[in-house]
């Protein structure tokens, strides 16, 4: 699926240099399912970002789908996110001005679908996550678990072959996370790669790879054991 | 997509419901103030516009020009100047009218009305194709004294418009009433034309060749327009017509070579559409057809609209950047969504834009609401067609999409801005020190307009209010001014019944009464001088000195308690201060005159008294010599915006036109209607023209009181909307602030440290305002003062600097000051609870 080779980001601001990655060199393969570990500031916010374009390496290499996006313009890459890269955040990200349905339906808005086919895509991911009956509410008047199934159904809602989810978990409690790492379980299941930022462990525990960073470098790549 | 950008907008109207309140009813005073003043200016600058082919007709204007003394302008010309430049510029000129307006009266029965007629060469309506209905300009004005009325006039006399054939029974310049035949009723005209016209009359050939003021050369009495041929340029035509006057009309007659006519005399051809905007600077004391326009009131008001607008611009600008913090998140998923920049700049523009056009809705209501009194104010007639005038329409709709953009594209681009990578850093804030600052750029900007605005406010109403009251040097108390120009024969009977009344102490006749001027100049020679005994060996080539020339009879000044600085008023027991007529190769009459302190100088004396006892000689009714008997001081005849000029004053008999009645009474209305009575009782044929003195001077500056008027109102506005803005921004600031003000209340700050803090923050933008407005107004306003000849002195400048000064920050206090007060109140907890 994409192919990180050497890859480097540096932040320059006032004077001061950042390395948040340093040479980093990363291979996910279609329909994995990779979490990335390590401590506060060692990059992997970052790391998403790049991946999801997001942000521009400093330097390296980036391959996504055979192809290399590392010279590409913000409107390329803009192109190739829409078509194939989904997020989910830890902070949800709904437009609190917009319904549930109206919030999963903008992420067709810029995709030149029809209205009607774009109401029948929503209604059907809507059911899917469990939503529908809140189609019509507000995000303030959902609870934390329920916001972040909206975030889930508006990642996956264009079809995207990607998710990537920077600590989708980080703000529910420990019940509404376990839903929501079984429900990106099941898209993973059904073909999409999952690339997930995680502080838990046992969350960690539900990719078949988990990859660690300390200080921008990709320090152990561990595989987890068949069960 | 439509769909969504609006629910995006509509909801953050809703949600945002103070800042959206503030935006639209900001936006909404702005654009109402705009409409009102794009109606003025419209009107305005539309005067004799929709006159068929108004771009060719031209309007003749004099100048003459007497080295020395101020020039004497009329935009009216001399009566045998048309026909003469017709005949000869047939190139240039397809036509040309003559109009002389008189007022006459309408006999009725018994009943005497007052009107205005206005005598027209036949080509009136060639020149000026005025719709008709009925008649047509084939039909009427066949042969002289046919009579073309107005839809009004034949409703007033006939009670129908349908009159063509009646006659109406009219006094005019003679005192035989005539019966003219109504041979066309025409359309009642609009406001916006310079034309002033109620009974139109084809004027007898014999009333222009008996009338030496009217078949002359230099005598100005008439209003002579041109219809110039198609494709003549108004410069072509002017050049023609100056070379006519230099070379070959017989103005040029019998001058010594190298004078060229145009040297003292301007013969200046001015566009009929300019008329209403720009003649004023050619009318001179003697005005025109109707109240004329002031092209620079148009420009200041066209500035106020404008600045008015920017500051309800602004106020969106600063509130939508001040809460882009809060849409930033919405911003960086739609791009993480795929929108573009340019989707995102276009929703926000979008948004801009539909909040402008719910503000011009509200603005529409106010400006239906406010009409009434606004037209009352102006004295106009507006009205807020939308619908029947489509151009009106069209021009509100750019108005309001120039608004939406120019107040949306700053922060659809500010907006638009934020990088869909920073929705992954949480909580960072986005607010940068660079737009907060241009934040505080702008409303320095607004308050530095408003200040100027309050500041040329107080300085115009200062400058009208002075005037109004200056000592104008007489007593003008009590009294009213009848008019006796058409009963001047009967003068003396209707002052000795007046007199009979009780309440009435005095009736003095004049030329003219204060207010009044009929523009007469004479040329005096001071005789028995060193001076002038060089003059009289050359007496050809020196005219002497052009003085102003009123015209009285004995006790006016006494009515007036005006009394001499030097010698005395004239006085009956003399038996020599009247002037008598002289017929020419006869000996010069003698007569006595008074001077008021500016002719002094004019005529080289240098003191009142070195001036009593000498003679000045003068063609007055034949050559006479006058004796000067008194000086007076220098009163103010006219509007003290025209300042004194060196008048004579003398006793001629011939030009009385008017009574000034001083009275003494608790009741005027009945005095007047005592008056009226006498009035019917000698003059049966004439109505009454009765007026109270101190209305007529009041109405000297009814211009400059709308003035006032308006700039006080747009400047109010103006203040109220910058400080809606300030409202709005001192409000999201205190509710971003909220935690830090917690926390300070935990450390102990009371309500006033706090309240404090939040006011000095805006009171800085303010105090800077104040120092880039105060050289701003000062500046254009001691430049408008100069326009006046008697005028407050510009140090006033500084006190009302300093006044509007400290007034606008107590507003900007009370302001930012309520709204800190309440969140500096609170109790700490909640505030740093919320998270
Ligand atoms: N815009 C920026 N400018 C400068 N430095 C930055 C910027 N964004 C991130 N950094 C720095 O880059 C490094 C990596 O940041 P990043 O957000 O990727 O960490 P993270 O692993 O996601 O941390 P956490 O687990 O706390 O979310 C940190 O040292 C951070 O301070
Ligand atoms: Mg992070």
């Amino acid at each position: 699926m994409l192919q990180l080779k050497n890859l480097s980001r540096i932040y320059q601001s006032n004077e001061v240099e950042t390395v948040a990655l340093d040479q980093v060199n990363i291979d996910i393969e279609k329909g994995e399912f990779v979490a990335i570990m390590g401590p506060s500031g060692c990059g992997k916010s970052t790391l998403l970002s790049i991946i999801g374009m997001l942000d521009k390496a400093s330097d390296g290499q980036y391959i996504f789908d055979d192809e290399d996006v590392s010279g590409y313009s913000e409107a390329q890459l803009s192109q190739i996110r829409k078509h194939h890269i989904g997020f989910i955040f830890q902070s949800f990200n709904l437009i609190d001005e917009l319904t549930v349905e109206e919030n999963i339906e903008l992420a067709l808005l810029y995709h030149n679908i029809p209205a009607d086919e774009r109401k029948q895509k929503v209604a059907k991911v809507m059911d899917k996550v469990g939503i529908a009956h809140r189609a019509q509410h507000m995000p303030s008047q959902l609870s934390g678990g329920q916001q972040q199934r909206v975030a889930v159904a508006r990642a996956v809602v264009g079809n995207q072959s990607m998710i990537l989810a920077d600590e989708p978990t980080g703000n529910l409690d420990s019940a509404h996370g376990q839903e929501v790492m079984e429900m990106l379980q099941a898209l993973n299941e059904e073909g999409t790669t999952i690339v997930m930022v995680t502080h838990s462990p046992s969350h960690a525990d539900y990719a078949h790879r988990t990859i660690n960073l300390f200080d921008g470098h990709v320090v152990t790549q561990s595989i987890r054991q068949a069960s | 997509m439509l769909k969504n950008y609006l629910l995006t907008a509509w909801r953050n109207i809703i949600k945002n419901g103070m800042f959206s309140a503030i935006n639209i009813l900001g936006l909404a005073l702005g654009l109402m103030s705009c409409i009102l003043i794009t109606l003025f200016v419209r009107e305005e600058t539309g005067y004799d516009k929709w006159l068929p082919d108004s771009e060719r007709v031209v309007r003749m204007h004099s100048a003459y020009i007497n080295p020395g003394s101020q020039p004497f302008l009329t935009v009216r010309s001399a009566g045998n100047m048309m026909e003469a430049v017709r005949d000869y510029a047939t190139n240039e000129v397809e036509q040309g009218v003559r109009l002389i307006q008189f007022g006459a009266s309408v006999i009725q029965k018994q009943d005497v009305t007052a009107e205005r007629i206005t005598f027209v060469d036949p080509a009136f309506f060639n020149v000026f194709d005025l719709p008709f209905v009925y008649g047509s300009k084939e039909t009427s004005f066949k042969k002289p004294l046919d009579l073309v009325i107005t839809e009004e006039m034949a409703i007033k006399y006939f009670g129908k418009t349908d009159v063509v054939g009646q006659t109406l029974t009219v006094c005019c310049a003679g005192p035989e009433p005539s019966e003219l035949t109504v041979t066309g009723v025409i359309k009642d005209l609009p406001k916006a034309t310079h034309l002033n016209l109620d009974l139109v009359i084809f004027v007898l050939p014999s009333i222009i060749e008996n009338n030496p003021g009217l078949s002359s050369w230099t005598s100005v009495n008439v209003y002579t327009y041109f219809k110039m041929r198609e494709g003549v340029s108004i410069d072509e035509f002017q050049q023609r017509l100056t070379y006519w006057v230099d070379n070959e009309s017989p103005l040029s007659e019998g001058l010594e070579p190298g004078r060229k006519v145009s040297h003292n005399m301007k013969h200046k051809l001015m566009p009929l559409e300019d008329l209403h905007l720009h003649a004023k600077k050619d009318a001179g004391n003697l005005g025109d057809l109707s109240p004329l326009g002031d092209a620079s009131m148009i420009n200041a008001f066209s500035v106020i609209a404008g600045l008015i607008l920017l500051i309800a611009c602004i106020n969106f600008m600063n509130l939508a950047t001040a809460r882009a913090s809060q849409r930033a998140r919405e911003v960086a998923m739609r791009k993480v969504l795929g929108a573009s920049r340019q989707q995102v700049t276009i929703q926000f523009l979008g948004e801009a834009i539909a909040l402008v056009f719910i503000s011009l809705l509200v603005a529409l209501v106010l400006v239906e609401l406010v009409l009434p009194i606004y037209n009352q104010a102006l004295d106009s007639e507006l009205e807020l067609a939308l619908f029947s005038d489509p151009t009106l329409l069209i021009a509100i709709i750019v108005i309001g999409l120039v608004v939406g953009l120019g107040a949306g594209i700053y922060p659809a681009v500010y907006l638009s801005r934020f990088l869909p990578g920073h929705i992954l850093k949480s909580n960072k804030s986005t607010e940068s020190g660079r737009t907060s600052g241009f934040r505080t750029f702008l409303v320095v900007f607004q308050f530095t307009a408003s200040i100027s605005l309050v500041i040329c406010t107080v300085v115009i109403y200062a400058q009208t209010h002075f005037a109004q009251f200056v000592d104008v040097g007489y007593n003008s108390d009590n009294k009213m001014v009848l008019a006796i120009n058409r009963a001047r024969d009967k003068r003396e009977s209707l002052r000795q019944e007046l007199l009979n009344l009780p309440e009435i102490k005095s009736v003095v006749f004049s030329s003219e009464a204060p207010t009044q001027d009929n523009e007469n100049n004479s040329f005096f020679t001071l005789l028995g001088s060193s001076q002038s005994d060089d003059a009289s060996t050359n007496q050809m080539s020196n005219q002497g000195q052009l003085l102003n020339l009123h015209n009285m009879d004995y006790g006016f000044f006494e009515a007036y308690d005006v009394a001499p600085i030097a010698g005395r008023l004239f006085d009956q027991k003399f038996g020599s201060d009247e002037v008598t007529s002289v017929e020419t190769g006869q000996h010069a009459g003698a007569a006595s005159a008074v001077l008021n302190q500016s002719a002094l100088a004019k005529l080289g004396f240098n003191s009142a008294q070195e001036a009593i006892g000498r003679t000045v000689a003068a063609n007055i009714r034949g050559q006479q010599h006058f004796k000067i008997v008194g000086v007076i001081p220098d009163i103010y005849f006219r509007s003290i915006k025209f300042g004194v000029r060196p008048t004579i004053y003398m006793l001629n008999p011939q030009r009385l036109n008017v009574a000034s009645i001083s009275f003494n009474t608790n009741n005027p209305a009945q005095l007047r209607t005592q008056i009226e009575q006498v009035w019917k009782k000698h003059v049966p044929m004439q109505p009454i023209n009765l007026q109270f003195l101190d209305s007529m001077m009041a109405a000297q500056y009814n211009d400059e009181r709308i003035q006032t008027r308006l700039f006080s109102a747009f400047s109010i506005l103006a203040i109220l909307i910058a400080c809606l803005g300030l409202y709005g921004l001192a409000a999201f600031t205190t509710e971003r602030r909220t935690k830090e003000i917690g926390i300070r209340k935990v450390m102990g700050a009371r309500v006033r440290d706090i309240v404090g803090l939040l006011i000095w923050q805006f009171s800085k933008p303010v105090l800077i305002a104040n120092l880039v407005a105060w050289p701003i107004a000062s500046f254009a306003m001691i430049g408008w003062l100069e326009n006046f000849s008697y005028r407050i002195n510009p140090l006033w400048l500084i006190p009302i600097c300093l006044a509007v000064g400290t007034l606008l920050l107590l507003i900007a206090w009370a302001t930012v000051g309520t709204n800190a007060a309440s969140v500096a109140r609170a109790n700490p907890i909640n505030a740093l609870r919320q998270d």
